[in-house]
This record gives C-alpha cells, structure tokens and sequence, in this order.
C-alpha cells in the first residue's frame, strides 16, 4: 500500500490526508462532543460586562498572556500559589472558561499564573503597579505600562477584567473579595 | 513490497542536474527576502533578551513593549524568515527532483511578492497591538486570508510541477513537501479560523493542535526534505535505506496529529485526551529515530567530509539537535516531568533548539549549498561561513543548556511553595543575562552569515565552471 505512493503522487497524497484525519477528527472534533463540561458554564460562571470584556481586550494586545498563565493545575504547589492566605485555591476546571474568547491559558510563567487572582490586590494597588512594577515587588521584570495607567479608561476597564479572573468559584471561606 | 534495491535509481540519491535549464527567479526571491528577514528580526530576538535583564528598556514605547515585540520575534522568525526559506529551497529542489521546469515562474514571482506583502503587514498589525490572542496565530484576519492565498498559489506550482514530472519515482524529499502543503493547509485553517468559531477549553484544544503541528507538520516534514536532498547532495553520498525514510514518513503523517492536548499537561483539559496525548507523544520517537538513523547511517565512512564542508556541518548539527529536541518533546509529555518543566524557561531552550537549532540550520545548510549555483559564482568566502557556523552553534548551545538550566531549577522552586515567586524571578536574572551574550552571538553569527551570502550575489563574478 505504502510503496504505491512512491511512484503514484494521488496515492501519496490521498493516504497522506487519510493518516492525517484520523488523528485530526479524533482529537479536535470528538472531545468536546464526548465531554460536556467543556461548553457548560460553572454555575458560578457569568458573562462579562461591556467593560470587562475591554478591559479583556486591553490584557489581549498587550500580550500580559506570553507571561502569565490562567489555570491552576492539579498540582499541589499550583493550588498553593493560587491560594489566599493559607486557604488553598481549587484545581481550575473547563467549565469557569467557556466565555473567554481567546483562551488565555498561556504556556509560560515569567509572572505569577492570575487565574485566581481577582480580589487579591484593590484598584490603587494595581495603578502603582502597572505604573512601574518594581515599585511594589522589587526584582520583578515586569515592563511598566504608564500608557494604560495614563488613560483612565483603560486602566478601570483593565482592572475590572482582572477583578473577574478565578471569581467563578466562591472559595475564600471569609468572602474578603475586593470590593 | 518490491525490494529497496530496485528503487535505487530515484530512491536513494536525488536527481542529477538534467538538461533542463531552471530560472529559479521565484527561488532566488524567496532565500533573499527570507535572509533580510532572519537579520531584521534577529535584532528583535536580542532586544526581548534584553528586557528580560534590563525590564526598563524601551519601556514607556506602547509600540516597543515586551508584549508587542514577543509576538513579532516569533511570527518573523517562523514566517518571515524559516518558512519563506524553506518555500525557497523547496522551488530549487521540486523542479530538480522532477526534472522538468517550475509549473509556473510568474506565479512563483507573485507569490514571494504576497508574501513579503504579508510580512510587512504582520510588523505593522503586531507593533499596533492588533493581536488575536492565540499563540503563532495572532496575525489578524484580512493577513490569515491572504497567507491561505499565498499558500493555494505555493501548492499549485509545487503540484503543478509534480503532476507533470518526467521521474515516475518519487524522491522522499517530495513526499514530505507534498505532504507539508497538504497538511499545513489544515493545520493553518484549524488555527487561524475554526478556533474564532469556539471559546475556552475547545478553543484551547485547536489552538494546541495548531500550534503543535505548526512545527510536527510544516517546519518538521519541509526540513525534512530539505535535509534528504541536501545531506546526499551536499556528501555525494547515496542515503543509506529507502524503507527506514518510508517509515519514517508514514510514521509522521499518523502520529504527529495527535499530541496537541501535551501542552496542557496538568491543565484544565480532560484527563483522558491528555493521556492519549502522552501515549502518542512517545511513538514521535520512531518516525524521528528512523529519520536520523538513515542520516547517520549514510554519513558512514564520510564523517571526514565534515572538516570543511559546511553545509554538512550546519546539516549534521541540525540533525543532532533533531534528535535531542525530539527526545525532550515526547519527555515533556510525561507528567512528572510536565510538573517540573512545563511553564518555565526550560521551555523556550527546547523551543529554539527546534527552530532553530535544527530547521533554521538546515535552511542555512541549503542557502549556503545553493547561493553559489544559482548565481553562477563562488562562495564570496568559505572562511566567514567557516566562523558563522561556530558563532550560531556556540551562541546556541550557550542559549539551549543556560535555559535548560535554568528552567528545571526554577520548576523545582515553583514545586517548593515555601519559596515566594518572586524569588524565583530573582533568581533567574543571572540565566537570563547568559541568554542575552548567547543571543548576541547567534545574532553576530546570522550577521556573517546573511553577509556573505549577499556579498557572493552583489559582487558576483561569472567564475570558470
């Protein structure tokens, strides 16, 4: 069968996309028919506003993504660093994802991962620090961003995105979200 | 199956040069935007390094942020310069292993005008910030369209020529660049336009398989063919088993396709489909060891050759760095060591070996092999090419094993959560400063490298053949 695409370019590339699809359907177009929870919203799960959803926008051209994940692995230390004083955060789960578009799961952490991050650090914090990073953590290389700070539409459509992130579960014990 | 011997004549060696007299203007095109780029977008490489270790610099520029260059490092690299060489030196091979003319040399000339077109219009969308949110996909729509234009007019000239070939048999080299421009074709729409159809963790699902067969299905199945022409080419040496590269190729066009889930190890991504991406990970091992196999095998006996000769050098390196970067790929897929590495520097290390240190050297091996013949001229000099083969390899391998380094201790820091994460940066500032002296010597090494080749068609002299 193989040696036939040696000297048959129609067999070459009909076997060629045959090999390929089988793996392409079964991975893409199969999982989420067989597994529901990657459409169906957490309960705790609701649609962003008009201002979050710029803020989103904001957090997308700026490539915070290259540098900072959002998800929670199923790894001990993950649900550590995502928790809040002393309470460890949830694994994150498919569901608390299904209205973001893009995905922001990102691949690399040269800054803390932000999926449970909201309600963490209020507005002003978050002003000095997108002002010049360093001023709060000193030894982060986080680039400065006083074009957002500047513009005070921005900066609140940002920080509201921001406030959003992990909220869809409720699992701070004493409810002590940033208001 | 007929015996291998009897395939020997087209199989095991690329065709000699027939009576066909080739232009090659669509490929001269190409290598000589695709090395404009390779330079420009080095220079983009070193300043990202550098914010690493000086995060202040540039920094009050929207446009020069760390967010906007990251993106345009990475789509000039892999578009601008990998893919439009590869696209080059696969116009100069088809047409040989064919042994007839391009199908089409006005539209060979137009497509590397649309695609120069598309580079430059990737700089201006990413620099503005208009970015899509998905990683080697962040061009936005109106540039998507015109790549898959560009691509439809590739694939038609490329099978245009194969369809009316004078060599019933095939050489592998045309398989595999059959089978990048059919792939590709899906991957690329996958990517760039059924992920705005879908959101969140489905989303993420098609991006990964983009993403990860942006390398399994077209950087790795072109570079592949570029290195079964050159390596033989270049060595004089016939390659050492037909049926080891149909294995190797058919092993490929199964199992790549698969893996994509890999990148969200531990992720929020059901547990199922990530074991199926861990069990298909393992099995890239035997399409790359059958791969590399035939490459060391038919270098037996010629190793000697690698003293001077140094398109095999940057060939055989690259083959190494195949074999390595596709011994961690499937590695990283397991989740023990997906909790360690995964999400750290370790992962750009391997990335660039990758890219870089494999794809790009076969491109340079190709370049530095072809430039000569297709200007009628001699190398402008062997000594410089001679220096930027030892600037690249030394540069890269400083870049490789620093971020290996570098990355599995911080994996193990992140695993410790007694240990702020801020330290954990703290304590990578002096990696990321050996990146940047490494990345400046890749980049003086890309400098040599894109001046002599210039130099050999500027100042060309019709040489005595």
């Amino acid at each position: 069968m193989f040696s036939k695409a040696d000297n048959s370019a129609a067999w070459a590339v009909g076997l060629a996309l045959v090999m390929f699809f089988i793996g392409g359907l079964l991975t893409t177009v199969v999982p989420p028919l067989v597994d529901k929870s990657w459409g169906r919203p957490a309960p705790g799960l609701k649609p962003y506003t008009e201002i979050q959803l710029k803020g989103r926008a904001i957090y997308v051209r700026e490539g915070c993504w290259y540098c900072h994940t959002q998800q929670t692995r199923t790894l001990v230390s993950d649900t550590k660093r995502s928790g809040w004083r002393g309470v460890d955060s949830p694994i994150s789960t498919p569901d608390e994802f299904v209205y973001d578009k893009p995905h922001m799961f990102g691949t690399k952490r040269t800054g803390p991962d932000l999926s449970r991050v909201g309600g963490k650090y209020d507005t002003q914090w978050h002003r000095t620090h997108f002002r010049n990073p360093r001023d709060l953590v000193p030894g982060s290389v986080m680039p400065p961003f006083p074009w957002i700070v500047n513009d005070p539409v921005e900066f609140s459509s940002l920080v509201a995105y921001i406030q959003t992130l992990g909220r869809a579960k409720d699992w701070r014990p004493d409810k002590d979200y940033e208001k | 199956m007929p015996d291998n011997n009897a395939a020997t004549a087209t199989g095991l060696r690329p065709a000699e040069a027939g009576p066909v007299a080739h232009p090659d203007t669509t490929a001269k095109w190409f290598l000589i935007s695709s090395i404009c780029y390779f330079f420009i977008v080095g220079i983009i490489a070193i300043t990202i390094a550098a914010k690493f270790c000086w995060p202040e610099l540039l920094g009050t520029v929207p446009y020069l942020s760390y967010g906007r260059l990251r993106p345009l490092h990475v789509n000039g690299m892999l578009f601008g310069w990998l893919l439009a060489a590869d696209m080059g030196l696969a116009y100069y091979i088809v047409p040989r292993l064919c042994g007839v003319k391009l199908w089409s040399e006005k539209l060979g000339v137009a497509t590397a005008a649309l695609w120069n077109v598309i580079i430059l219009g990737a700089v201006v969308a990413l620099l503005a910030g208009l970015n899509q949110g998905l990683e080697y996909a962040e061009l936005p729509l109106p540039l998507d369209i015109l790549v898959v234009v560009a691509w439809i007019m590739f694939g038609v000239n490329i099978f245009g020529t194969i369809m009316t070939r004078k060599y019933t048999q095939m050489y592998v080299s045309l398989w595999y660049i059959m089978g990048t421009i059919l792939w590709t074709a899906f991957v690329y729409l996958t990517g760039n336009f059924a992920t705005e159809l879908t959101s969140g963790v489905n989303q993420a699902n098609l991006n990964w398989m983009y993403v990860h067969n942006a390398v399994g299905l077209i950087f790795t199945p072109i570079g592949l063919a570029i290195a079964y022409y050159f390596i033989p080419k270049s060595s004089e040496t016939p390659l050492y088993r037909h049926r080891l590269s149909m294995i190797g190729f058919w092993a490929l066009s199964f199992v790549y396709v698969w893996t994509g889930a890999h990148h969200m190890i531990h992720g929020p991504i059901s547990q199922w489909l990530q074991t199926i991406a861990i069990a298909f990970s393992l099995m890239l091992l035997i399409p790359v060891w059958a791969v590399v196999y035939n490459f060391f095998a038919t270098m037996k006996g010629q190793w000697h050759q690698l003293r001077d000769n140094v398109p095999l050098k940057f060939l055989m390196s690259g083959v190494v760095f195949y074999l390595l970067t596709c011994f961690q790929g499937p590695m990283h897929s397991l989740r023990s060591v997906s909790a360690i590495v995964s999400k750290t520097d370790w992962i750009p290390g391997h990335a660039h070996m990758a890219v870089l240190g494999c794809f790009s050297f076969f491109a340079i091996a190709g370049i530095y092999y072809l430039a000569p013949r297709l200007w009628h001229t001699k190398l402008h000099s062997d000594a410089l090419a001679n220096w930027s083969f030892w600037f690249i390899i030394m540069g890269g391998l400083g870049f490789f094993v620093t971020l290996w380094l570098g990355g599995f201790w911080q994996g193990w820091q992140w695993n410790n959560p007694a240990i702020p994460f801020i330290d954990t940066v703290k304590a990578l500032q002096p990696i990321w400063l050996v990146r940047f002296f490494s990345g400046v010597m890749i980049f003086l090494g890309i400098v040599m490298f894109a001046y002599n080749i210039m130099a050999t068609v500027v100042g060309r002299k019709a040489y005595v053949q």
